[in-house]
């Protein structure tokens, strides 16, 4: 016969599964029934009290080892919650580490950046390393400007005294002419007198 | 085969390759990626014929693929794109001055603040096209060879040029006029005269400019242009951009370099083709799953970076 809610094959899977050798509960307990039935057609008191000892340790044999079943389940149960709570934990945990990678990246992309200005910063330096120091140039330039002060205060002051020489030579050279003129004209004047004082003793008076 | 450019879509799931065929392919980045991507992930969805010739340079709006090299950009939907026999939604040519010779289209840039376009490329100008009603505004003259790449400094609306001359120019797009030139060729630290003067590539972060090609690969303060530092790379480079805290440069060789600021290679990660062309960093915020650096250049693969320290893998096209 086979039970109206179990289809058949089930069951013989489920009890194949859990005692196929036939060396176990399931053995003790048909031993048991048949304990059992044979007590019950026993001769002798001995022969049924020692089967009823024997009936009532297998009896027990089999308690045992449903209590022993029933708390390896029980265990079984609170591992399943146990396993059930690491799990959400490890679940939490991985949310964590995947928000972590996420700010790692724009940390990462921001590093990049930094790195990039850092390197366009070096490499405008470099430039303008090669190029002289601006204090050094200003220095230079006021020096330059300070020597051409005082230079062209130089030619100035040449050019005045040439001026001056210029002027006294103007004067020295009219006083020479006039002195000349005067000379001349001293010269002339005698000549003239020399020419009139001849010509009066050729000329007898009458 | 050689792959020229890439660009990748605005919701950053697919990545758009341009190579000398005109052919431009379209690969999943999020199928590639995935954790149950097999060997047909690593193909393109798709590949149409885009150009007659060589797809040199493409960007990304945030509905249409701009995609030019021979004289024209044409605009593809992204919406669209997967399906087969995909048709451009429009094409426009630049108003060139001769009409015999139509010049290649080298570089593309997106100015999001007037929502237009710019492009430049063999006749030495830089022509500025409004989006809206595709109709051409400015033509910036002053380059005497034709131009390689451009970059744009977002603060001011300043748009950086550099081309075969060998010197970058600044243009003030409220002006249309050139701001500032610097030549490069000109300054001793960084020319090298044996590899030529041009410049193949610019990138720009505000303040700072790093370009790179004949001469050294050089950083440069804008504002008082001035080189402050050279990075010791013999092999000229061919694509540049600034990324966080680095600077990342590829060119002939097959490893991307990492350089810091300071001029330290921090980095040399090799790639799988021989010579590499561009770079693309998916930054999409729309897809922070794809977040990769592609790298593509003389060959059909295209390389993926999932973590900048070592190649992934390739897509192949």
């Amino acid at each position: 016969f086979s039970l109206p809610f179990f289809p058949a094959d089930e069951v013989i899977r489920k009890r194949l599964l859990i005692d196929g050798d036939g060396a176990g509960d399931d053995r003790r307990i048909n031993l048991l029934v048949k304990s059992f039935i044979k007590w019950c057609n026993s001769g002798s008191q001995e022969e049924g009290y020692s089967q009823y000892q024997r009936m009532l340790s297998t009896l027990s044999q089999c308690e045992f080892s449903m209590g022993k079943t029933l708390l390896v389940y029980d265990m079984n149960l609170r591992e399943m919650e146990n396993y059930e709570k690491i799990y959400k934990e490890i679940e939490g945990s991985i949310a964590g580490a995947h928000e972590k990678i996420a700010e790692c990246k724009k940390q990462i992309l921001q590093a990049k950046r930094i790195r990039k200005n850092r390197q366009e910063y070096d490499a405008l330096a470099k430039v303008i390393q090669h190029h002289p120091d601006r204090h050094e140039t200003l220095k230079e330039l006021e020096a330059l400007g300070k020597e051409l002060e005082h230079l062209s205060h130089i030619k100035e002051s040449v050019e005045d005294k040439l001026e001056l020489r210029r002027k006294q030579f103007h004067v020295l050279l009219s006083t020479i002419h006039e002195l000349q003129q005067t000379l001349e004209n001293d010269e002339k004047l005698s000549e003239v007198e020399e020419a009139q004082e001849t010509s009066l003793e050729m000329d007898p008076k009458p | 085969m050689t792959i020229f450019s890439q660009s990748v879509s605005p919701c950053g799931k697919f990545l758009a390759a341009g190579n000398n065929y005109g052919q431009i392919a379209i690969f999943s980045l999020s199928a590639a990626l995935s954790s149950e991507a097999k060997e047909e992930s690593k193909k393109p969805v798709v590949t149409f014929q885009a150009h007659d010739g060589p797809v040199y340079s493409m960007v990304s709006t945030d509905r249409h693929l701009l995609s030019a090299g021979d004289g024209e950009v044409k605009a593809w939907l992204w919406a669209e794109i997967l399906k087969k026999g995909c048709k451009e939604m429009w094409r426009r040519q630049p108003p060139y001055r001769t009409s015999l010779e139509v010049p290649e289209i080298n570089a593309l840039l997106l100015v999001p603040k007037e929502n237009s376009l710019i492009l430049a490329g063999g006749d030495c100008q830089l022509h500025t096209m409004d989006l809206e009603t595709g109709a051409f505004t400015r033509a910036l003259r002053g380059h005497t060879d034709y131009i390689h790449c451009l970059a744009l400094r977002e603060r001011s609306p300043e748009v950086l040029s550099g081309g075969e001359d060998g010197a970058v120019r600044l243009w003030d797009l409220r002006t249309a006029k050139e701001a500032q030139t610097i030549e490069v060729y000109k300054h001793e630290e960084c020319s090298r005269p044996h590899n030529g003067r041009w410049i193949g590539c610019l990138a720009t972060d505000s303040d700072w400019m790093v370009c790179g090609g004949g001469p050294a690969l050089t950083l440069w303060h804008l504002r008082s242009s001035t080189p402050t530092t050279i990075f010791p790379m013999r092999a000229p480079q061919k694509h540049v951009t600034f990324y966080q805290d680095l600077i990342l440069s590829a060119g002939q060789g097959h490893c991307i370099n990492h350089w810091q600021l300071s001029g330290e290679l921090k980095a040399q990660v090799p790639g799988s083709s021989p010579g590499l062309l561009s770079l693309s960093l998916n930054q999409q915020p729309a897809a922070p799953e794809c977040k990769v650096l592609t790298a593509a250049g003389n060959s059909c693969r295209v390389d993926v970076f999932t973590n900048l320290g070592y190649r992934a893998f390739s897509l192949s096209f």
